[in-house]
């Protein structure tokens, strides 16, 4: 309700009219897995340093006409951050600016629902831009990956299972492949992969196992 | 895109370019449990490569073929514009989505890749073929006779001296001529030379015509040295010319090989020959076991093996049967070999069957001295013996042709499954020593006797219901999941059996005295029984299978377990080898079908 109210909000203010597109609803069996990788986890102070984005059409994921941008952000990457997505100063320096980047970002995303592994963070992060650009926030339908997973693995669990969430369990959970972590493209390609099959497995009722073992890896990043 | 495997074949065929090319075009598809991905007799529009997940190839009637990660689906109906099989997925299954113009783009620039998309397994099996010798895997044996040192050719007039001949041979620096006598063209070699001085004492004055021979086993220039190689094994020499349009060209000689080469099958004939003991023929056995490894290993094709390793066994048992027959039964005998080793298609020895006809009576004293020394020496060389007995010591097994044709005539009647096989080895049989007349009589006997038996024929043809239709894995599949075992494939009993014995019914049925199965399959696709397409598959489809089969006995021959010799594990052959199986195993099930439907076996 919040939400639809502040939609509507922004819809009237919105500064670029040609930006109307994104409160249009997208293709009926169409949404975009979205994926950036950031200096940081605080979106206050971080900088969105490369980003990328595939539809799903039906259960078909377009691989081949994904959006893939690598951002020139003003800050320097700081070393711990390039510890995790190994772009490098260097490889940021390389990339677009931000306002060259975003109308091709958002023309891409549409009006689609925003698929993603904790999503409001992707949002957040390119809200930031987004509202100094448009003078108005994302106002795509999200749909958040763990949750899907979390309603087929532990709703109506009893009280006291430990939940595990992480993005490696999702993966071996569901026998996906994990690619490289940690570079938009692939982050986002696995997410898309989680997705259709985590909505296939809700829509035929299907459950995972909780008693399924998992095959755990070293934690991210270490 | 990331996470597509280039390295995975076919695709490790393309360039560099072609394969960022390749995966710039790559979507990914979602399929749900149950969901058809290509139904039968449809095209697809995508070549789909599995990423995780498994899919089902159904035909309707059988135990489904399982394909899982990295396999790709179906060739067939993208190039050819019609799925052969459903293709469902078993569970939630994901897939690169290859659109068909990108692989239809890649097909038309690249031969090798190109080559996995062929609709005949045979064409594609020899551009496998091809691929290997390319890159190098195979050695010497594949080379081209002219690529090899060979010694130059010298002429010398049919009347010139023999010691003329030596003195050219001496300035030539060789040791063969060629001898040029009117229209005839004939070699005389420094041995020859020798020979004609010294044993015959012919002067030196002779003609050279008179020391020469004119039966010159010659080999075009370029031909591959293994034929070479045949040839030698076949003629028992050690030197031959060489030709090319219709001239003389020079000598190849085994030595010139032989530094090049592993092997040394053109010796084994004449360690065979010169064996003057049951033991010197036993070493020569033993060569022959070690050669059929050392072939496989530089890549020779497993029919040329079974070619060679043939024609040895049967010149090792001709040798044999030279030295363990008395006189009597030398004279009215002939020797058979049978089953695998009658047909000519028998690599690593497995078994033995083997018969003697006789063409008249011999003293009973004589055949039961000979069937005792013949088994005993059989079992002294290793040979394991026939589960099924059929073997010379086996009274049944050694009888006078006449009464041989009634015991097949007993067996005709039986009718029940041991006589059918009894019948169906005798078939296959093929005299190695004594007269062939016997062999013939009794087969042709025989072909009378079933001429018109439909119900006989239909009991014949039913043994090929013997082995139930192959899974290649849904159990295997998931046990592999559950990391009980991995998945495996009776070679035998999945492929080489069903065509061998499918061949031989129509063989039978149509009075063709003919043993190997590809000769047969020649000689029915002339008789219009096999359309001539289906002819050159089933013959592929069985080297397929006798490929693969060499393989595991080797691998079982290394770890001592030769109960496992004909089971191919499926972990162990990479993804278009599996793919090839998938093919062959496709061309038995239209062969038993054709079988099936021929000979009424619904009724069993």
């Amino acid at each position: 309700m919040g939400r639809r109210l502040r939609n509507l909000f922004y819809r009237a203010t919105l500064a670029d009219h040609a930006y109307r597109f994104l409160f249009e609803p997208g293709p009926p069996d169409e949404v975009v897995v979205l994926d950036c990788e950031t200096t940081g986890l605080n979106p206050r102070h971080d900088e969105v340093i490369a980003v990328a984005a595939i539809v799903i059409r039906g259960s078909r994921i377009l691989t081949s006409e994904a959006y893939k941008a690598i951002i020139r952000s003003d800050r320097v990457p700081p070393p711990e951050s390039i510890k995790v997505h190994r772009l490098r100063a260097r490889d940021v320096a390389a990339g677009r600016p931000m306002h060259e980047v975003l109308p091709e970002l958002l023309r891409f995303i549409g009006g689609r629902p925003i698929v993603g592994y904790y999503v409001d963070f992707d949002v957040r992060m390119l809200d930031k831009y987004v509202l100094r650009f448009i003078e108005a926030k994302l106002p795509n339908r999200r749909i958040e990956v763990s949750e899907i997973y979390y309603a087929l693995k532990y709703g109506g669990a009893p009280p006291g299972t430990v939940l595990d969430l992480r993005f490696q369990s999702i993966l071996s959970d569901l026998g996906i492949p994990s690619l490289a972590l940690h570079d938009a493209f692939n982050d986002a390609l696995m997410t898309a992969m989680m997705y259709v099959q985590l909505s296939d497995m809700r829509q035929r009722g299907a459950r995972i196992g909780r008693d399924r073992a998992v095959q755990q890896e070293a934690p991210v990043g270490a | 895109m990331q996470g597509f495997d280039t390295a995975n074949p076919p695709f490790d065929r393309l360039t560099h370019q072609e394969s960022e090319e390749l995966r710039a075009g790559l979507d990914v598809g979602y399929f749900a449990p149950e969901e058809v991905i290509i139904p039968q007799g449809s095209s697809t529009d995508w070549l789909h490569v599995v990423i995780k997940g498994s899919v089902e190839v159904r035909d309707g009637s059988t135990v489904p073929t399982v394909l899982g990660p990295k396999d790709s689906f179906d060739a067939r109906a993208l190039v050819h514009g019609a799925a052969g099989e459903d293709f469902v997925a078993a569970e939630e299954t994901l897939c690169h989505l290859i659109p068909r113009h990108v692989v239809l783009g890649l097909i038309h620039r690249n031969a090798a890749f190109a080559a996995f998309f062929y609709a005949e397994i045979s064409r594609k099996l020899d551009a496998f073929a091809q691929q290997r010798k390319a890159e190098g895997m195979d050695s010497v044996l594949r080379a081209r006779v002219r690529e090899a040192r060979c010694r130059a050719a010298v002429f010398i007039d049919g009347g010139a001296t023999i010691e003329q001949a030596g003195h050219c041979m001496k300035d030539n620096d060789i040791n063969a001529l060629f001898v040029r006598d009117g229209q005839r063209i004939g070699v005389v070699t420094g041995m020859n030379l020798s020979k004609a001085v010294v044993l015959r004492r012919l002067p030196l004055e002779t003609a050279v015509r008179e020391a020469c021979h004119f039966d010159v086993v010659s080999i075009d220039r370029d031909d591959f040295l293994f034929e070479a190689l045949l040839l030698m094994t076949k003629h028992d020499k050690r030197r031959l010319a060489i030709h090319s349009n219709g001239d003389y060209l020079g000598f190849l000689e085994d030595i010139d090989i032989l530094g090049l080469f592993a092997g040394n099958s053109q010796l084994i004939p004449g360690r065979i020959e010169r064996a003057r003991s049951i033991d010197d023929l036993a070493a020569a056995t033993r060569d022959i076991q070690t050669q059929v490894e050392r072939l496989h290993r530089q890549g020779i094709k497993v029919d040329v093996i079974a070619e060679m390793t043939s024609d040895l066994n049967r010149r090792l048992l001709t040798h044999l049967f030279g030295m363990t027959a008395p006189p009597s039964i030398r004279e009215a005998g002939s020797l058979l070999l049978m089953g695998s080793e009658g047909r000519g298609e028998q690599t690593v020895r497995t078994d033995q069957d083997n018969a003697i006809l006789l063409d008249r009576d011999v003293p009973a004293a004589d055949l039961a001295r000979f069937r005792e020394a013949f088994t005993v020496a059989l079992d002294g060389f290793g040979f394991p013996p026939c589960p099924g007995n059929v073997m010379v010591r086996n009274p049944v097994w050694s009888q006078p042709v006449e009464d041989f044709i009634r015991q097949l005539k007993t067996w005709v009647l039986q009718g029940d499954a041991e006589a059918v096989m009894n019948i169906a080895i005798f078939l296959d049989a093929e005299a190695v020593a004594g007269s062939a007349d016997v062999l013939t009589r009794a087969k042709e006997a025989l072909f009378e006797l079933v001429r018109g038996e439909a119900a006989l024929l239909s009991r014949f043809a039913s043994l090929i219901e013997t082995f139930a239709t192959p899974s290649l894995g849904v159990l295997g599949t998931i046990m592999a999941s559950v990391g009980a075992g991995p998945d495996a494939v009776d070679i035998k009993k999945a492929g080489t059996f069903p065509i061998v014995h499918g061949v031989r019914t129509l063989a039978i049925e149509k009075g063709i005295l003919k043993t190997p199965t590809v000769a047969r399959i020649e000689a029915l696709v002339r008789a219009g029984i096999l359309e001539p397409a289906f002819g050159r598959e089933l013959s592929s489809a069985l080297h397929v299978f006798m490929e693969f089969r060499l393989r595991s006995q080797l691998q079982a021959l290394h770890r001592g377990a030769m109960e496992t010799e004909s089971i191919l594990r499926l972990d162990g052959i990479t993804t278009v080898e599996r793919d090839i199986l998938r093919d062959a195993l496709r061309v038995v099930r239209q062969f038993r079908d054709l079988i099936r439907s021929r000979y009424h076996l619904g009724a069993f």
